[in-house]
């Protein structure tokens, strides 16, 4: 499930996130990309200016199904996960539309979560707008204690989970609110870039590139 | 789903042209007249909500209607449907419908190649003229399907006369299959499908 329904508004672009290109492709493209190998099911949830977005999938992604949320403006993450998880069983994958996920570490990610129900993708703290996670342990005894705007940790959250689908039930606000009272949860760490505003996307144009360059 | 100790029954509506069928029917017999463009231009300003779909329905009708009724069976009967979608309607033919804005006379050989129910406008041949008898609003099977004890519809179509059938279901599903869905379909519908397999993929787990 790609959450990739907000307003790119930080950005400034006037498009949504997702259909921001980041050398010479759609961040949501290489998302569907990095998540193809591992389920046949993609539900990307969009809202602002889906259109654009249902544009892009009818050229090139057919295999998604559009989930639409046309209450994007008031209502946030949590809701569009569960839109975009409605009609799903298991294990799902959870994902922000506006994050790029480095292949092999979604394919250890994914891996690792055949163990775990619940698995939080954390990375290395590097985005302007994180929300920064406290850990302990380490490799696979790695676990997520709390989440925070403020204190800054080494590890941020990478707006990817792996969670049985009865976990996006109703409720609205940011995913990692919903998550908060069952921590302390198995974590695993992915290389992403989260795209915010414009040094992000900078950086993650640089990341690309490298990534690209060394898959 | 259970509801009240019961199972819940669901109905599934699919509108035929460009849904079920892998192309539009009229567009396809107006080439025996020489106007398949002209055709193909009033249905898609049809499926855009620029004309109302009765008028739209009656005009078609009158440039229609010199093709002999033999030689629109053999095209309609040729016009392929989705192998996918078909699947899904012959595994549970009591709980799905064919809900059609398109004319029954002109549909008799797909209407009876489906194994489930169908909506459609009426006409009848009078003196060798067609005249149209009833055009179809798409809200009415809906309601008649809960009054036959369905506790939940599923709808899935293309066009903007879709958009009634939409917004009298509980989910609405556009489906770009064969094009675009009009952006009216679209935006009155919970999710938009490019492929009959995810179609019945998430029709299956909703």
């Amino acid at each position: 499930v790609i959450a990739a329904a907000g307003l790119g508004s930080r950005l400034g672009h006037g498009l949504p996130k997702c259909m921001l290109q980041v050398e010479g492709r759609t961040v949501l493209s290489r998302l569907i990309d990095a998540i193809r190998p591992h389920t046949d099911r993609i539900h990307v949830v969009v809202g602002y200016r889906e259109e654009l977005v249902v544009e892009h999938c009818a050229l090139y992604h057919r295999d998604v199904v559009l989930v639409r949320n046309p209450d994007f403006r008031i209502n946030n993450t949590l809701t569009s996960l569960s839109l975009g998880a409605r009609g799903l069983r298991g294990q799902l994958l959870f994902v922000d539309g506006d994050t790029i996920v480095r292949q092999h570490t979604l394919e250890a990610f994914v891996s690792r979560g055949k163990r775990c129900p619940t698995l939080i993708g954390v990375t290395h703290a590097s985005s302007e707008d994180a929300v920064f996670v406290s850990t302990s342990g380490d490799g696979d005894s790695l676990q997520v204690e709390s989440f925070s705007r403020e204190s800054q940790g080494a590890f941020e959250w990478a707006n990817l989970m792996l969670a049985p689908s009865e976990l996006a039930s109703q409720g609205d606000g940011f995913v990692f609110q919903a998550i908060e009272p069952l921590l302390p949860l198995p974590a695993s760490i992915v290389e992403v870039v989260e795209i915010d505003t414009e040094n992000d996307l900078a950086a993650a144009q640089a990341s690309v590139r490298r990534w690209d360059a060394t898959p | 789903v259970v509801l009240g100790g019961r199972e819940m029954r669901t109905a599934y509506c699919f509108d035929l042209d460009g849904t079920l069928t892998t192309t539009e029917l009229l567009p396809s017999i107006a080439a025996e007249v020489g106007i398949a463009e002209e055709m193909d231009t009033l249905t898609r300003i049809t499926m855009d909500g620029l004309i109302p779909f009765t008028q739209s329905l009656q005009l078609r009708a009158m440039l229609l209607s010199t093709v002999p009724l033999e030689t629109v069976s053999d095209i309609v009967s040729s016009v392929p449907l989705d192998t996918v979608i078909m699947t899904f309607i012959e595994s549970r033919p009591d709980a799905c419908f064919v809900v059609t804005g398109n004319l029954d006379i002109w549909l008799e050989p797909v209407f009876a190649s489906l194994p489930c129910r169908t909506f459609s406008s009426a006409a009848t041949l009078q003196n060798g003229s067609l005249r149209v008898e009833h055009v179809l609003d798409k809200r009415d099977p809906v309601r008649q399907l809960r009054t036959e004890g369905f506790d939940r519809v599923v709808a899935v179509g293309d066009g903007a006369n879709d958009v009634s059938m939409f917004g009298e279901s509980d989910l609405a599903v556009a489906f770009a299959g064969v094009h675009q869905p009009a952006r009216a379909a679209s935006e009155a519908a919970d999710y938009v499908v490019f492929e009959g397999r995810q179609l019945c993929q998430l029709l299956e787990g909703l």
